[in-house]
């Protein structure tokens, strides 16, 4: 326990002592694994993953799946090493995997059991004893939402109600690291959205260190304290979300014609208009820009539509400042 | 509606919501080891064998299969007490051959796809390898439910005709006798068990399909037991010589010839494989293959390579199994 880092942030681990000391909950170092000598889905990673809840932002196949397996102890890297609540992967797997739940991004649910037997069982599976693993099937069954439901069978379920569940079974064994494999994929926005609420309550209030995979970006930079994006197993940048919210607003503004003609003046007034369907963006450097927006758009005479604030979206968060201009359109027409 | 469930709970929550008011209960209990887990993997299994902690049409199958399994241990009883000599009929060691290879072979058909390619089918695989548990865990704990579930279709009949036997004769020596009968049955159940769960097993986990997987164990199992019975025949019908054949020394050597054929022809099923060992270990009782004789080693090494390859294609299967 004394190397246990997840302890220093849970005020309920005080006896396990080294407060202070912040190790990360996830290290990695150099980590490469090849799949033969054509395939790398991981490439001279090294990163480091703090507590709270952290965005792993990827697109298919950049090695997120390859990651999780490697942190989980199930598939030994080709060299480098990682370090996952203190212990390394190597070796340590089966204490790694005691104190980390893991939440499939596919579908893992039986459809003829109740979801009580069924997270009760996967309790068991976790190591908890047969009376205390009904306890906490019951408890992680109730945070995560599901009621009088939890005593119909799993194959009754909507979507929404499948990803609670499998929730619930990642939650039962009380882990300090919680591995989300897309947990809002093939839910509806609602669903979404109150997936995202859940994940950030138990980053937050549960005080479990969370990281959450995604290839939708814009809806994990809601929630996530730090985001990680890999590429093709390459880290291409990792980062905590305020280091960069206050230099990524931007002004979306919406003319009805003469579109062109705005993106021509706010050039010639000294910004980079960036041209994103009907909308013009603006990157927001301070006060003055709107003042300068709102003097362009009047000397123009045109009718305003629409000017919102937005924040930048996660994708930009991610690329040089150099590139934004065209970046920024690609992200917009990507939608 | 499901996500509004959670969504109406997110917008109480910012103050006094309910789950706010409930709190995260952490657990503060023991843990246990991979060994007590894989344990209570096997429990689990071993239970879901028979139905239980499933509905009541799970139940059918095992629930029939061991009635009938039953009815000779009762059958014995009741002509025991019914004769005169009060002598038991049925012999600790073969049971009932024949009927115990039918309703074994149904009982694996029917219930070892429950214990394997019911976790292939939903997938959730994944869920117990990233679980304290080491992949091949996984496989062993279902084999070592399976053949518990196999003994307990097995023995507990036998058990039910040592108690029907013994309840008939009287005297220690008689109870004595029929102990030591008994003992070499229930380790012949042993095997078994350990050998037929090993090769169903092998067999369902192919498939996460519950028909395909049924169906390799129950063709697999029947189409040796009939081509082993059907090729014996034959040998048995085409084996003594007519009255054109030779007489003499050369009528017992086409007889030795033709009693050959019928041993390997033995070595097909993997019931009548289990029975020449058991005939082969010194059991004298009439079984469903004649004793092997000088093949008894053929018998033997069939046997293991049977619960070898069996096991390592049992765990081979699971090492395939991708988690993310």
């Amino acid at each position: 326990m004394t190397a246990d880092p997840a302890s220093a942030e849970r005020p309920r681990d005080g006896t396990a002592g080294q407060h202070g000391t912040t190790v990360p909950v996830i290290a990695t170092t150099s980590l490469t694994r090849r799949f033969g000598p054509a395939i790398t889905a991981l490439d001279d990673l090294t990163m480091a993953v703090g507590p709270g809840i952290t965005g792993l932002v990827g697109a298919n196949g950049a090695g997120k799946s390859t990651l999780i397996k490697i942190l989980l102890g199930l598939l030994p890297p080709t060299s480098g090493s990682a370090r996952v609540l203190g212990l390394d992967t190597a070796g340590h797997g089966e204490e790694i995997r005691a104190l980390t739940g893991y939440m499939p991004e596919h579908d893992c649910l039986p459809p003829d059991v109740t979801a009580t037997e069924f997270v009760t069982h996967m309790g068991r599976m976790s190591g908890v004893p047969p009376t205390a693993a009904k306890e906490r099937a019951a408890e992680s069954l109730r945070h995560v939402g599901l009621y009088e439901e939890r005593y119909r069978q799993i194959g009754t379920y909507s979507t929404g109600m499948k990803q609670r569940v499998k929730l619930a079974q990642a939650l039962v064994g009380d882990p300090r690291l919680l591995l989300l494999d897309e947990p809002t994929n093939g839910l509806d926005p609602a669903g979404r959205s109150a997936m995202l609420d859940l994940i950030s309550r138990i980053g937050g209030d549960f005080g479990i260190s969370v990281v959450v995979s995604s290839h939708l970006l814009g809806e994990i930079e809601q929630i996530c304290d730090q985001l990680i994006a890999i590429d093709a197993g390459r880290l291409l940048r990792s980062a905590t979300i305020s280091s960069f919210t206050q230099a990524s607003q931007v002004l979306a503004i919406e003319v009805d014609d003469g579109a062109d003609v705005l993106a021509a003046e706010l050039a010639r007034r000294g910004a980079e208009p960036v041209r994103a369907g009907r909308e013009l963006l603006v990157l927001i450097t301070g006060e003055h820009t709107f003042d300068m927006v709102r003097d362009a758009v009047a000397t123009l005479g045109l009718p305003l539509t629409r000017m919102e604030q937005r924040r930048h979206r996660v994708e930009e968060l991610f690329r040089d400042s150099a590139e934004l201009a065209g970046r920024l359109t690609g992200a917009i027409d990507g939608q | 509606m499901a996500n509004d469930n959670v969504a109406g709970a997110g917008q109480v929550a910012p103050g006094a919501g309910v789950i706010h008011d409930i709190g995260y209960q952490t657990y503060e209990g023991p843990r246990l080891g991979r060994g007590q887990i894989a344990l209570a993997l096997c429990w689990h299994s071993l239970r879901s064998a028979f139905g239980f902690g499933r509905g009541a049409k799970a139940k059918i199958v095992p629930v029939i299969t061991f009635v009938i399994m039953c009815a000779p241990a009762v059958i014995n009883a009741v002509v025991m007490a019914l004769s005169r000599s009060h002598a038991r009929v049925i012999d600790y060691d073969t049971y009932t051959g024949n009927l115990r290879v039918l309703v074994l072979l149904v009982f694996m058909a029917a219930q070892a796809p429950e214990l394997v390619s019911r976790d292939l089918r939903s997938r959730v695989l994944p869920l117990y390898f990233a679980r304290p548990i080491r992949r091949q865990d996984y496989p062993l704990a279902k084999y070592a439910a399976f053949t518990l579930a196999c003994l307990a279709m097995i023995d507990i009949p036998v058990l039910l005709l040592y108690i029907g036997t013994i309840l008939q004769v009287h005297g220690g020596a008689a109870v004595w006798a029929q102990t030591r009968a008994l003992v070499p049955g229930l380790l012949v159940g042993l095997m078994w068990a350990a050998v037929l769960a090993a090769i169903a097993l092998a067999l369902a986990c192919v498939s996460g399909r519950r028909a395909f997987s049924t169906g390799s164990v129950a063709i697999f199992f029947f189409m040796t037991w009939t081509l082993e019975n059907v090729l014996t025949k034959i040998g048995a019908t085409s084996g003594p010589p007519g009255p054109r054949g030779p007489v003499g020394a050369s009528a017992a050597a086409s007889a030795e010839h033709v009693s050959a054929a019928t041993h390997l022809f033995g070595l097909i099923s993997p019931f009548t494989v289990l029975d020449g060992v058991r005939q082969w270990l010194g059991g004298t009782s009439q079984g469903i293959v004649a004793a092997p004789a000088g093949y008894g080693v053929a018998y033997g090494v069939i046997l293991l390579l049977l619960l070898g390859i069996s096991l390592a294609a049992l765990v081979r299967r699971y090492g395939s199994v991708s988690v993310a």
